[in-house]
């Protein structure tokens, strides 16, 4: 989201600071060269740097600003999906998220009074993480910056803004400017998380085709006692804001954030003054007392990079996609992004896959991007109708799903944000979904889960065989641990893993004999039925693009 | 989507049809259609055909259009 503008100062946030230390280029004139230079510290930069740090891989984090969010506004995102916080659950920072946050799982639709679309996310979850957790962005930055100094491995550099990037076949150089003067430094790989504007993305050229949606909102984030239930409401048609749309949710700290709607052709000076603002919350709240944390009046864009990889520069996060902030699948899914790429840039780096594992990256995380735009799309069109007969139409779906539950389906407020599935990946075969994270038991019979499981084989494939089986393809598939190969291997049954819940074999899909292959970003890489040392090697090599060259044969 | 007949009462169906919009307004008539236009797609029910039949209405709107200019 774009054309934010703060209010209140910090609106009651204390943010910390982080001190500017001359980089050893400049304190000692030392040749700055790195495995990997990340450039921007936002959600998705601060992530794949924890996500590496928590690898074991080093990498250099530049950073324009001194502090998190964005200079204590408080705007930007707030809702964190399942697959989210499994990643930070795996990662080290969700339990203080889940003590600072809000914990969720209902969302209302509402059109005038009525109620006319309930989800309710936790009966379907299979999880240990919650469906969401509503939380300030700036505090799960906050929360990753404390888990990335205690991991010791990323260089974190604050006030370092990259002023240019150039490439070779072999590296990148960027050009940096500090308050100590500017300086290189050269890497194998950059990637760019400076988000929306990326600076970067338009020094190589690359055109993220920007589209504008003439939508206006103005977010009005406020801090009250009164208990509102804790769920996601959204009005297509609020009675209290002119019919126009209106978005409910809670955040930590006992601040909400309330969204309005705003005719397309207002003024965003007008909407967001501070007595202008207070008048829609009385309209909206009724008579309780509030104080006005933060007002950002925004209009939203979308656009998607041709390519995620561009030589040795990957884009992630914003700087990559940008969609309507509707169904929470933009800070998701840089998250995701990195998710994606740590382990394969982690495996390159020790040389355990070629370079072209990396290329996955693109094809997926793309893919998942494009779903996500077509979506996102989609709720924008139903919330801001183009014509007169769009308008009837969508009238009719609201008119017929007070009445008539088929009709529910149709009111689109945002379908949240999701695991995209990867079925088209050269990496996969047959499978491509996320794995949520299911309890399951080890095999000294200890409790634990599949997360944890994934965490404490570094960065493995793990490789999960249902028995029963045969003994000699027990041995077999065992055997392929050896070699620097990054794969743990599991039999599930006596005296292995055990599934208890069942919730472990429901994800696989997997029967009796049967194997599934999990990626260190808990997607299911490939099931094999009738597993033994020779197909299970087989889908290996694939999930590792060590046999890509033989398989376009 | 099928395109032989299958109403069983088609003078029947019409005539409730045409008795749902009397009286109406423009607008009215547009509401009560985009309602009918989705309780209908839910008895059908198959996104194949439904598809094929927002393809057709196209098709025989566009058609319309050229046939009325001159």
């Amino acid at each position: 989201m774009t054309h934010s503008s703060q209010q209140g100062g910090s609106g009651g946030y204390e943010l910390p600071v982080y001190p500017f230390v001359p980089p050893p280029e400049l304190a000692r004139g030392t040749q700055g060269r790195y495995s990997i230079v990340i450039v921007g510290g936002g959600l998705s930069g601060l992530t794949l740097a924890c996500d590496l740090s928590q690898r074991g891989i080093d990498s250099v984090v530049l950073d324009e600003d001194d502090t998190i969010g964005v200079r204590g506004a408080s705007s930007r995102g707030i809702c964190y999906a399942q697959k989210t916080l499994e990643i930070f659950a795996r990662l080290g920072v969700f339990e203080r998220m889940r003590e600072k946050g809000v914990t969720w799982s209902v969302g209302k639709t509402l059109a005038g009074h009525d109620v006319v679309y309930t989800f309710n996310l936790q009966p379907a979850s299979a999880s240990e993480q919650p469906p969401f957790i509503n939380l300030q962005q700036f505090y799960v930055e906050w929360f990753l910056v404390d888990r990335i100094r205690e991991l010791g491995r990323c260089d974190l550099r604050w006030k370092n803004k990259v002023i240019s990037v150039a490439q070779t076949d072999d590296e990148v150089t960027a050009t940096v400017e500090t308050p100590a003067g500017r300086y290189r430094l050269t890497a194998d790989w950059l990637v760019d998380a400076t988000g929306v504007n990326s600076g970067i993305r338009q020094g190589f050229g690359l055109d993220p085709h920007t589209s504008r949606i003439a939508d206006r909102w103005c977010i009005t984030d406020v801090r009250f006692k009164e208990k509102f239930p804790v769920e996601r409401w959204t009005w297509v048609e609020a009675p209290f804001n002119e019919n126009r749309a209106v978005w409910q949710h809670p955040m930590a700290d006992d601040v909400w954030r309330l969204d309005y709607q705003m005719p397309s052709d207002c003024d965003p000076d007008y909407v967001s003054r501070r007595d202008v603002a207070e008048d829609r919350l009385r309209a909206h709240l009724g008579d309780i007392g509030f104080e006005l944390v933060w007002v950002g009046p925004y209009e939203y864009r979308d656009h998607l990079l041709d390519e995620f990889r561009h030589g040795r520069v990957f884009f992630i996060g914003d700087a990559a996609h940008v969609v309507s902030p509707f169904g929470a699948r933009g800070g998701n899914s840089g998250v995701q992004d990195a998710d994606n790429l740590g382990w394969k840039l982690a495996v390159v780096l020790l040389k355990q896959a070629p370079v072209r594992l990396l290329e996955t990256y693109d094809a997926e995380r793309r893919a998942a991007a494009k779903e996500n735009l077509q979506v996102a799309s989609r709720t924008a069109r139903f919330l801001a109708p183009q014509s007169e007969g769009e308008r009837t139409l969508r009238r009719a779906a609201i008119d017929l799903a007070r009445n008539y539950p088929f009709a529910r389906p149709l009111v689109n407020t945002g379908r949240m944000s999701v695991a995209n599935p990867y079925p088209e990946s050269p990496a996969v075969e047959g499978a491509g979904w996320s794995l949520p994270n299911v309890p399951l038991t080890l095999p000294d019979g200890s409790r634990s889960d599949l997360v944890t499981l994934a965490r404490s084989t570094g960065t493995s494939f793990v490789g999960i065989l249902y028995a029963p089986a045969r003994e000699e393809d027990v041995s077999g598939i065992a055997s392929l641990e050896a070699n620097g190969v990054p794969f743990r291997f599991f039999v599930c049954g006596a005296g292995g893993l055990g599934d208890p819940s069942g919730k472990l074999a429901e994800a696989l899909r997997v029967a009796a004999g049967g194997f599934a292959l999990i990626r260190p970003d808990l997607y299911l890489a490939a099931v094999v039925p009738n597993a033994n040392e020779s197909n299970v090697r087989r889908v290996l090599s694939k999930a590792l693009c060590l046999e890509a060259e033989r398989d376009k044969t | 989507m099928r395109i032989d007949p299958n109403i069983p009462d088609p003078d029947g169906f019409y005539a409730a049809l045409v008795a749902a919009h009397q009286g109406l307004t423009e607008a009215q008539s547009a509401e009560l259609n985009a309602k009918l236009v989705l309780l209908l797609a839910n008895q059908l029910g198959d996104q194949g055909t439904l598809l094929d039949c927002i393809e057709a209405a196209v098709v025989s709107s566009n058609g319309s259009a050229a046939r009325s200019s001159p």
